[in-house]
């Protein structure tokens, strides 16, 4: 009986334990999380005090911090190593997990810490060739001493906090994952810039160009998906803007290669699946929606120039960004940094200031790849058989044995995915295709950063720039003495116009890329006469660019909304530029809606219809939160494309996007008797009033369903209600609903999950000031009071007056507390 | 009452300069195994030295400072208040410290010898 009694009592103290000693799925393990002397009890607000004094082995000489009431730290060092070293300590005290979480994610290291459902993300990032781009970037940026520096003392700053945490510091995702940090390594911060090149640029077409090329016919795609867009689109470089450079001569399309070639590859390559909308056929992307603009002193009141940007991204909390100011010698740059990166990446000096928006360029090409059995260790090129070669990746898997992938990769990148094998879930990827992807090539971007804090000049920008390759930005410029500029810049292939669109033969040379367009003549303008530059990730110049770039922009409202503001404003001020950041109109409506609603015939509608007719009809096109007419315009709109595209998509085209909304505009304003409004799969024919009317009942039917009787449920802001979610998707971390004005193709683009990542208004002069808001907190701990404290401005379109010293110990009303660093033993 | 206190205390020491959080476990086990004079009572003295010792914490921590983040944990595990996380934080070590005395008593009581009938 004691005997029984023990064991069992044991057996039962020992479970418990286990349980709450260990995490199981994704439970935390409770015993460690709710330990009030290390669990989550120790992250609260006490790492809101700013920094004390205190000794940092590794430091060379004294680093000194003054913090300002939203947390940004100041930072002054006497060095270039000290500043960047205090950069990475600084920033591990208030991002640590977070920038160590991107990396991991990048190299696809998740498994390891969360467990198989990290595994098929794991698995795609180092098919993708994530890792590997990066080893090659650590190469490249290790041979210049300047970027090397930098980084280095930027890790070695995060290592000296790391290393002084205990267990009890640990941020408090650490202690809900159960692991703990790593030192940090110059790949992780290659690795965050390569997940940023894959955000920014691993989107394509050309698995679905293809299919629908074999199924409609390359004249229908050019037509639906022109490589010059109608007449009313503004691309970047101002029309009439005389080219300043001998163009390289282009080459020549590639000639179909010998029989036994992989010419007409897709359709060796397994064709698309139908499914039911697997992916959204709506062109408008979450990493689309970014602008940025300057305005030359000639238009503001001030007579300064100003400078706008907000960068649009996935919003998470932690937030991406993190403001700083950097200064030593040399140098005092402020704005937002990267968490894992050092330098400022988006912000101003004291003389400059600069912003960018995605390029979108076709910098990502797929090769169809014949092997010549199926142990795939040789592939056809060039009429002979060359070996591929092998990158084994060891997954590792917490609690399980670990996967290893063998990535097979040609010579024109990797194989993302092998036929035969599960799809992945980016759905844009073909099958038994190699990547060509300008990412993997070795290149510096650090230097631009590094440069770019420190120019003082256009020429100093120019300089800046030439380092860059990927991904390919729209660098705007504005500097003290009054110039603007605006640089579409990347590494961009040379190539014949429109060689990438489909999917390219692997085996043929003639498929290859041959070079680069030369740096000196990516599109750009200085000091255009219309006095202002600005961007929008729209086409960048018109057909006189002698360089194909790429067919993919972003569709055409913001840019046009940009110019017709911009051009209709005299004395500008920074409230205007901060306006115009959170202007709501939705150009796309004003084009359409009144020509569409012509063909709407008001006999017969039901008493919501009536109703939702009346809204779209008083409607001013302004994208707001109250309104019930944006929901009934963005719900018609996909409903007049459904409607109008679906039967040209035919079955296996699922995947095909709907063209661009500038040609969807182009054709109901000028060719209104377009064919394209006939259904193919009724008798009769159908015009565009057929097509207007069909969409607008079922829009008004789909809101009825979704949302219930007309009323407030169909307002902008609820219909689109969507909250700011925790980047390791923890509930509870992030931020509730939201109610956002704004809207896909309004200047303040927003929606479920995406939007302005960082709004920046920069008046330069005598005297720079600067305006920016993100929506966050400097604090990556969710229990810190500055954790999302930015959020609820940020929706209000508010943005702070930023604190830009020029020197330490400049008296300033919103500095609230100085640190000194010193070096330590 | 001083069985409670005492045990409490250790705790509170073993906790402050180690990160485990196990010390709720071990020291009840320990003094059930060593000092208690009854299964019931190395179970109440293990429940309410580890309940006071990580509600003191807990509130302590509450008040100064980790209300936020109680609140958000709190709403990862589906709770609506963030004080509910005290006292869930505190049952959690009650219930660990008390089964784990009571286990430590059983294993002395295996070693015991039996009490003659009808004597104390």
């Amino acid at each position: 009986m004691k005997w029984i009694r023990a064991v069992v009592s044991l057996l039962i103290a020992a479970a418990i334990f286990w349980g709450l000693d260990n995490r199981h799925g994704l439970v935390p393990p409770a015993g460690k999380l709710l330990n009030p002397f290390a669990g989550f009890w120790q992250n609260g607000t006490r790492g809101d005090t700013p920094l004390a004094d205190l000794a940092v082995p590794g430091l060379r000489d004294e680093v000194r911090v003054a913090w300002d009431a939203r947390h940004v730290p100041h930072v002054f060092a006497a060095n270039d190593h000290d500043l960047y070293f205090a950069q990475g300590y600084i920033t591990a005290r208030d991002r640590l997990w977070q920038m160590e979480f991107q990396a991991r994610y990048s190299a696809g290291r998740l498994a390891e810490v969360i467990g198989r459902a990290g595994l098929e993300s794991d698995r795609f990032n180092r098919r993708f060739g994530l890792g590997w781009a990066a080893e090659r970037a650590v190469e490249a940026m290790s041979r210049d001493p300047k970027a090397r520096e930098s980084v280095e003392a930027y890790a070695d700053g995060i290592n000296a906090f790391t290393g002084g945490l205990r267990r009890k510091d640990y941020p408090v995702e650490y202690k809900i994952l159960d692991y703990s940090p790593e030192a940090w390594t110059l790949l992780d911060t290659a690795l965050l810039l390569k997940y940023m090149a894959y955000d920014l640029t691993g989107y394509n077409d050309e698995r679905w160009m293809t299919a629908a090329k074999k199924a409609l016919g390359e004249a229908a795609l050019d037509e639906l998906f022109p490589f010059e867009p109608p007449k009313f689109v503004d691309p970047i470089i101002p029309p009439g803007t005389a080219w300043d450079f001998t163009p390289v001569p282009l080459p020549k399309p590639g000639e179909p290669a010998a029989p036994g070639g992989t010419k007409d590859p897709a359709f060796r390559a397994s064709p698309p699946r139908p499914r039911s909308r697997a992916t959204p056929p709506d062109p408008d992307r979450p990493e689309v929606g970014s602008n940025n603009w300057a305005v030359s002193g000639a238009r503001t009141k001030s007579g300064h120039p100003l400078l706008a940007n907000d960068p649009h991204l996935r919003l998470t909390l932690p937030s991406i960004w993190y403001e700083i100011q950097l200064s030593a010698p040399g140098t005092n740059a402020a704005g937002i940094s990267l968490p894992g990166t050092p330098l400022v990446i988006i912000g101003h000096n004291d003389r400059i200031a600069w912003g960018f928006t995605n390029g979108g360029d076709d910098v990502l090409d797929w090769y169809a790849v014949r092997f010549r059995d199926e142990s795939r260790g040789e592939y056809l090129y060039d009429g002979a058989w060359r070996k591929t070669s092998v990158r084994s990746e060891v997954i590792k898997v917490r609690g399980e044995r670990p996967v290893v992938d063998r990535v097979i990769y040609t010579h024109h990148g990797p194989v993302v995915w092998l036929e035969g094998e599960p799809e992945p879930a980016n759905k844009s990827i073909p099958a038994g295709a190699a990547l060509r992807w300008t990412a993997h090539d070795p290149s510096n971007e650090f230097l631009t950063f590094y440069r770019l804090n420190r120019a003082g000049d256009y020429d100093g920008y120019l300089e800046a720039l030439a380092s860059w390759e990927c991904p390919a930005q729209n660098f705007v410029y504005a500097d003290a003495d009054g110039t603007v500029a605006i640089w579409h810049n990347g590494k961009f292939p040379l190539r014949p116009k429109g060689q990438g669109r489909y999917i390219l033969d692997g085996s043929n040379p003639a498929d290859e890329w041959t070079g680069r367009v030369p740096y000196a003549h990516n599109p750009h303008v200085k000091n255009p006469p219309r006095g202002f530059v600005g961007s929008a990730n729209q086409k960048p110049a018109d057909a006189s660019y002698p360089y194909y770039l790429g067919w993919d922009y972003a569709s055409f409202e913001r840019g046009t909304r940009i110019v017709e503001v911009l051009a209709g404003m005299k004395d500008i001020t920074p409230e205007d530029m901060v306006r115009m950041q959170s202007d709501t109109l939705s150009v796309r409506a004003r084009m359409a809606l009144p020509r569409l609603l012509r063909e709407i015939r008001d006999r017969d509608l039901t008493a919501a219809e009536r109703w939702a007719l009346n809204e779209l009809k008083g409607w001013n096109f302004e994208n707001l939160a109250g309104l019930a007419a944006p929901t009934i315009f963005s719900q018609f709109w996909s409903d007049f494309n459904e409607e109008t595209w679906n039967d040209e998509k035919k079955g296996d085209l699922w995947g095909m996007r709907w063209p661009r909304s500038e040609v969807v505009i182009d054709i109901i304003l000028n060719h209104p008797d377009s064919a394209y409004f006939d259904d193919k799969a009724t008798p009769q024919r159908e015009t565009m009033g057929d097509i207007a009317n069909a969409a607008f009942r079922a829009s008004v039917r789909t809101l009825q369903s979704k949302c219930g009787p007309p009323g407030r449920s169909w307002t902008w802001g609820e219909w689109r209600k969507a909250g700011i979610g925790h980047l390791g998707r923890i509930p509870g971390f992030g931020r509730e609903k939201l109610a956002m004005n704004g809207g896909g193709n309004a200047l303040n683009a927003s929606g479920p999950g995406f939007g302005p990542s960082w709004r920046m208004v920069v008046e330069l002069g005598p005297e720079v000031k600067a305006w920016g808001i993100y929506p966050g907190g400097q604090s990556g701990n969710p229990g810190s009071r500055f954790y999302d404290d930015m959020v609820d401005d940020w929706l209000a379109g508010k943005p702070d007056e930023l604190v830009f010293l020029k020197s330490v110990g400049e008296p300033h009303p919103g500095i609230v507390a100085r640190t000194t660093l010193r070096g330590g033993k | 009452m001083i069985a409670v206190l005492a045990c409490a205390l250790v705790m509170l020491v073993l906790q402050v300069l180690t990160p485990f959080w196990w010390w709720v476990m071990i020291v009840p086990f320990v003094y059930g195994a060593a000092a208690a004079k009854s299964g019931w009572q190395a179970l109440r003295t293990g429940l309410f030295s580890a309940c006071l010792l990580w509600l003191g914490a807990g509130l302590y921590l509450f008040l100064a400072g980790s209300r936020i983040i109680a609140g958000r944990v709190a709403k990862m595990f589906g709770l609506g208040q963030s004080w509910l996380m005290v006292l869930v934080t505190a049952l959690v070590a009650a219930v660990a410290a008390g089964v784990s005395g009571y286990a430590g008593y059983a294993i002395r009581a295996i070693f015991k010898p039996a009490k003659p009938k009808g004597a104390g």
